[in-house]
């Protein structure tokens, strides 16, 4: 029988609307109020781990990443989206999985080199971090008008992938790029997703994030330096 | 006693009588006979406007919004709506509509409409359980097949569960036009209470074919996307409404919309979605006064197609 697909199009699949959808944001930020405060301490310990850059400094950018990918996932996405979309709860448990699975990465992986990085290099990508972490919260709040839909690294999917994928850098290629389809497919959907409701401010994170992967995939360390 | 008037009394006299015009039009109900329409299997009547929850009612567990809701669903009861329509593909739409009766108490005012949304033909009783389940009643007055979704095994299904009196009625819905010749070869073939399409200004393919079918099979039809998923706004509330609407019975677009909808003589009920107590009211007020003719239908029309 016919089923013309064909004839679908993507807003016929998402059964919210945009104010719904800010919505998620102020009550995660007045539910869980005051631990952003964790949120924001985390953004400044990951940059600081960054312009460090030694092989403990990477497994703390690994731990603090991997939380994030938890908090964010079984917070944000299992409690608060999935209710009005069910493939949010998918990707909630995907986020948790991939947290889990790089905290035990950050924990046994054993780095035989590490990139000689220079020390102005490690600065311009600590601070850049913490500067894009620091603004890109701010784009729910361009969107909805209220400064309680701010959305936090850690706290919120969009942002913690956008957070996350420059931190994969730390990683080897080899197994960097499992790390990386979580945020490519995540950011496909979260395009389509924004795109679809009209919040088209919003679909700069994800978008900036498939482009993020594309480059992490690519990027190779110009030179490496065995510290045996 | 002479008063003098101020600058100041006069300023607050003018902001009073303003606000005192803004009111009637904020709290005003409709008034006048509500249109109600027979539905041709039983005789029953049914107001002739509806709710639909698309995208409105889900809204998951935020309660702010779920008293927003409420708010919109008491508005409806108050002004007569009886019929509301959901499904199980509507996220929390189900839930939400459940604890919105409950704060309401109005089960008694509700005519209740969900769908069979299930790729598993085997599981129409279970999928309609878990709707009555969220819906806090003992039965729906109508189950319908989702947009066909395995619809032989699901209709057979419901048809039995009709005759055990655990539905009232049956039906079959499409919506965008999809599936036209399928779903006028089941009008035909099939025992049906209701269909639900799409049938607006813009949107008149079911004119052709499906409306007039049931009419002359008897079938009693819910409008879906009678403002084309709020397109129809979109498009065209920036322009002015015609000066002979209110010769059509049309003091606003809703109500142009809906009474165009309306005004064709198969149709039982449009169900137009909304979040907002005032667009409830006035999506009420198609319910009253009276509706245009055919050749006012056909000047609304051309209305809407010209601009």
């Amino acid at each position: 029988m016919d089923t013309n697909w064909l004839s679908y199009s993507l807003s016929d699949f998402l059964m919210f609307g945009p104010e719904v959808f800010l919505r998620l944001f102020v009550r995660i930020n007045q539910d869980i109020w005051p631990w952003q405060v964790i949120a924001v301490i985390m953004v400044v310990a990951i940059g600081a781990l960054l312009v460090r850059g030694d092989v403990l400094a990477r497994r703390g950018i690994l731990l603090l990443v991997a939380a994030a990918w938890l908090w964010s996932g079984a917070g944000f996405l299992i409690e608060y989206y999935g209710p009005i979309n069910t493939p949010a709860t998918w990707f909630g448990w995907a986020f948790v999985l991939q947290g889990a699975l790089l905290t035990v990465v950050a924990l046994v992986w054993r780095w035989d080199t590490v990139a000689g990085q220079s020390g102005a290099a490690r600065w311009s990508a600590g601070i850049g971090w913490v500067v894009i972490m620091g603004l890109s919260p701010l784009l729910t709040v361009a969107q909805s008008g209220s400064w309680h839909s701010v959305a936090l690294f850690a706290v919120t999917p969009s942002v913690t992938a956008l957070g996350a994928v420059p931190c994969m850098l730390v990683l080897p290629r080899r197994i960097r790029w499992l790390f990386l389809l979580l945020p490519l497919v995540w950011g496909l959907f979260s395009v389509a997703t924004l795109w679809t409701l009209g919040t088209r401010v919003l679909v700069v994170v994800p978008a900036t994030t498939l482009a993020l992967v594309v480059l992490a995939l690519l990027f190779s360390p110009r030179r490496a330096q065995n510290r045996g | 006693m002479a008063t003098e008037l101020t600058r100041r009394k006069f300023l607050i006299a003018l902001a009073a009588t303003g606000l005192s015009l803004r009111i009637p039009s904020l709290m005003a109900a409709p008034v006048g006979e509500t249109i109600t329409r027979t539905i041709p299997s039983s005789g029953e009547k049914l107001p002739a406007i509806g709710m639909g929850t698309w995208r409105t009612f889900n809204v998951g567990g935020d309660q702010h919004l779920i008293d927003q809701r409420t708010e919109v669903l008491k508005t409806f009861f108050d002004l007569g709506g009886t019929l509301v329509d959901s499904s199980p593909m509507y996220g929390s739409a189900a839930e939400v509509m459940g604890e919105a009766l409950d704060t309401l108490n109005a089960r008694d005012k509700l005519f209740s409409a969900t769908k069979i949304w299930t790729g598993d033909g085997g599981a129409t009783r279970e999928q309609d359980r878990a709707s009555r389940r969220k819906w806090g009643i003992e039965r729906f007055d109508l189950q319908q097949v989702h947009n066909l979704v395995a619809w032989q095994s699901h209709l057979e299904a419901l048809q039995q569960m009709k005759a055990d009196g655990e539905v009232r009625y049956v039906g079959i819905t499409t919506s965008h036009g999809r599936r036209n010749g399928d779903f006028e070869r089941i009008m035909e073939a099939e025992p049906l209470d209701f269909v639900q399409l799409t049938y607006n200004v813009l949107d008149r393919e079911a004119e052709e074919r499906l409306l007039p079918l049931a009419r002359e099979r008897g079938i009693a039809v819910i409008v879906n996307r009678p403002f084309q998923g709020g397109s129809l706004f979109r498009r065209f509330q920036s322009h002015p409404l015609p000066s002979w609407a209110s010769e059509a019975g049309c003091g606003n677009w809703a109500e142009f919309f809906l009474k165009f909808t309306l005004s064709h003589p198969a149709v039982t009920c449009a169900i137009p979605a909304t979040t907002k107590v005032e667009h409830m009211k006035e999506n009420m007020g198609a319910m009253v006064g009276k509706l245009p003719d055919d050749q006012q239908r056909a000047r609304m029309a051309d209305y809407v197609a010209g601009l």
